[in-house]
């Protein structure tokens, strides 16, 4: 994050920016996860007061599509970083150091 | 509407040539605004051949050395996948119009055209001649970033779509010894070796998991507009290939299914955006293929709107990446971050893009994705749904976000720069609008799909659609902020993540290296015994007969005369006798 501050005084900013410049505030990281949270929940309550038809059953359960975009996103994360990353990741250069390959 | 444009001299013009053979004028025009404006001018000839025929139909048949070659065939399944692609080369001639490269405008058109000629082919023959002119024609979009790696990246991409050919070709021509027929058409089956050879052709350019590194490999290195160009034709070509002469084959099912999943895992830890984009490409053939393994109306219908919207958002969102390659000098993750700051166009283009390939309500991947869905869900195959539901929330996390948070937002790292050229931000605002125009007005859309009455059977903005798909989507943002809240979500990092392509790249080239040298290592082992026993007779021989040796020295030439000649009638006695 950059100092808005600085930013204002920043004259190689676009002026079409200029009045969006609060995206980058560091108070909008945690807000994110208020509004996304809130809006999560929101969304998942709908199915209290309404029942969704589903072509799968399952996908009829109470927050299904809510929890599910949670738990895919975690899992795409957490396998992502832990799994290929730890046993697939090289450096940077690990094609083009190779002599024949240069 | 269509007869109003009916231009009886043109009718066996398929809307490939024009653009064809203005890559090939191109190719001799000097002047770069005369080779912009031809780029220009001929998708808008292909668009007047588009709407010329006046019914569906075979046109342009051609005899030739016995063989008949349909060069326009023109029906629903044809006609959808030709307008995109016509779309898609106007929209990307005037997103090139800033590069003077001679050859890239050439190529670039050649290639656009092929894929024409290729998706109005109606026999395999001719889609087989169309299928080797977008390889060789597209190679040079990556060759044009004239660096080494783009080099040898392209020669791997060639050698790849060079045997696609090949397996394209022996298919046809073992189905033809067989059947007598070159017919490219839903009678094509993987249970014949002709038919499964020109699955596997097929299989290769779509990039089906474990044939898909070209992809990956190739796109990232091309040129900032030969990216663009390419993510447009060469795969959709091959799920058209599919949806042509495979459909409702039961393994496209599965192939698709695992083609939607593992490119999330690559894709995010990923540092190269173009790469991410690549993987993502991947993960939505994967959609399409599903839907055409799937192979009812339905699932049709979702695969040729998915492929249509997808050449759009997935052209725009390999646009602004190519804006921002342009004016930073890189798409490394690492390397960006606040961006909106410098090129608040091009982010909102990128933002438009990212909703869409994330299927939001209003854009279009939100009407596109939902038949495939239903129609997967509808046949009964709900692992498969599951697995898709799963790749959908992928996609949000590395197209959705990864794309557009790390070059426009995430840390500003101080970049200053000038926001896109004009011809790029109007060829984003173009493939931006039509995103929304699709999603909002999807009847333009389904209409024109393969089926369009089961399609305008299917409505999409159901309150229950509506409410499922937010959910999916604000559970998975919920969950990326929480894990960039707790540092769960990892700083990208310069560097590389092997993949399948290790296999050839590192084992594959190094066990022929292996085999090569263990092979020299050999022929000059054999060569030392060789030379070693020459030597050695050679040494007795020289012992025996030269001037100074042993039969010289101790035999007088009369006797080894007389000897010689006693022999030698011998040799003329056994031969007279011989029967």
């Amino acid at each position: 994050m950059s100092d808005p501050s600085k930013d204002k005084s920043d004259e190689l900013i676009h002026p079409v920016a200029r009045p969006f410049l609060w995206l980058d505030a560091p108070w909008l990281k945690s807000a994110m996860i208020w509004v996304f949270g809130v809006l999560a929940l929101a969304f998942a309550a709908v199915d209290l007061f309404h029942h969704r038809h589903e072509y799968v059953p399952f996908a009829e359960t109470y927050g299904f599509y809510a929890w599910w975009g949670f738990a895919s996103f975690v899992a795409a994360v957490m396998i992502g970083w832990f799994g290929i990353r730890k046993f697939l990741g090289r450096e940077e250069n690990f094609w083009d150091k190779e002599s024949h390959d240069d | 509407m269509i007869e109003a444009f009916h231009i009886e001299a043109l009718a066996q013009v398929s809307p490939a040539w024009p653009v064809i053979i203005g890559g090939l004028i191109a190719a001799i025009i000097p002047n770069f605004t005369l080779r912009k404006a031809l780029a220009l001018v001929v998708p808008v000839l292909a668009l007047v051949l588009w709407f010329n025929p006046a019914a569906p139909g075979t046109y342009g048949i051609i005899e030739f050395g016995g063989f008949t070659l349909e060069t326009f065939r023109y029906d629903p399944l044809s006609r959808i996948w030709g307008l995109v692609f016509i779309i898609a080369a106007f929209i990307n001639a005037i997103y090139g119009l800033h590069e003077k490269d001679r050859l890239a405008d050439t190529m670039g058109m050649i290639y656009a055209g092929a894929g024409l000629g290729a998706v109005f082919a109606g026999d395999l023959l001719t889609l087989f001649f169309f299928w080797e002119l977008t390889a060789i024609s597209s190679v040079f979009l990556i060759w044009g970033a004239r660096n080494n790696a783009a080099y040898k990246a392209g020669l791997r991409y060639l050698a790849i779509h060079i045997l696609s050919g090949v397996l394209l070709l022996a298919g046809a021509v073992i189905r033809a010894s067989e059947t007598g027929s070159w017919a490219f058409d839903e009678t094509l089956t993987i249970e014949t070796t002709g038919g499964f050879l020109i699955f596997l052709a097929f299989g290769i350019k779509c990039a089906f998991p474990l044939l898909h590194n070209w992809l990956q490999d190739a796109y990232p290195k091309a040129t900032i507009t030969g990216a663009v160009v390419l993510s447009a034709f060469t795969t959709k070509l091959a799920v058209y290939a599919l949806a042509r002469g495979y459909a409702g084959t039961d393994i496209l099912i599965y192939i698709g299914a695992v083609m939607t999943a593992f490119p999330v895992f690559f894709a995010v830890v990923e540092n190269d955006l173009r790469k991410v984009l690549a993987y993502s490409l991947n993960n939505q053939l994967g959609f399409m293929v599903v839907g055409v393994g799937v192979g009812t109306e339905l699932a049709l219908n979702g695969a040729a709107a998915h492929a249509f919207v997808h050449i759009i958002y997935k052209a725009l969102l390999f646009m602004s990446m190519g804006a921002v390659l342009l004016r930073v000098g890189t798409v490394k993750a690492s390397e960006l971050g606040g961006l909106f700051k410098s090129m608040p166009a091009t982010a909102v283009f990128c933002l438009i893009g990212a909703a869409s390939i994330s299927a939001f309500p209003l854009f279009s991947g939100f009407v596109a994705k939902a038949l495939t869905l239903a129609a997967v869900a509808q046949e009964g195959h709900v692992i498969i749904w599951f697995v898709l539901i799963f790749a959908s929330a992928g996609v949000l996390e590395h197209s959705g976000i990864k794309i557009p948070y790390f070059a426009f937002f995430a840390h500003d790292r101080g970049l200053r720069v000038r926001e896109a050229p004009a011809n790029m931000l109007i060829a984003m605002f173009l493939a931006a609008a039509l995103c929304l125009w699709f999603g909002i007005f999807y009847g333009n859309l389904y209409e024109m799909l393969p089926f369009p009455e089961a399609a305008l059977y299917y409505e999409p903005y159901t309150f229950d659609h509506i409410v499922g798909q937010m959910q999916l989507l604000l559970g998975a943002m919920f969950a990326f902020t929480l894990l960039v809240r707790f540092g769960l979500y990892p700083e990208e990092k310069r560097s590389e993540n092997v993949d399948f392509d290790w296999t050839y790249r590192r084992f594959g080239d190094g066990a022929l290296r292996w085999i090569w040298a263990m092979m020299d290592r050999l022929t000059a082992a054999i060569g030392n015994v060789i030379n070693a026993v020459g030597r050695k007779l050679g040494g007795r021989m020289f012992e025996a007969f030269s001037p100074i040796g042993a039969l010289s020295r101790d035999i007088p030439s009369g006797l080894l005369a007389i000897w010689t000649s006693a022999l030698l009638a011998v040799v003329l006695l056994i031969a007279y006798l011989a029967p």
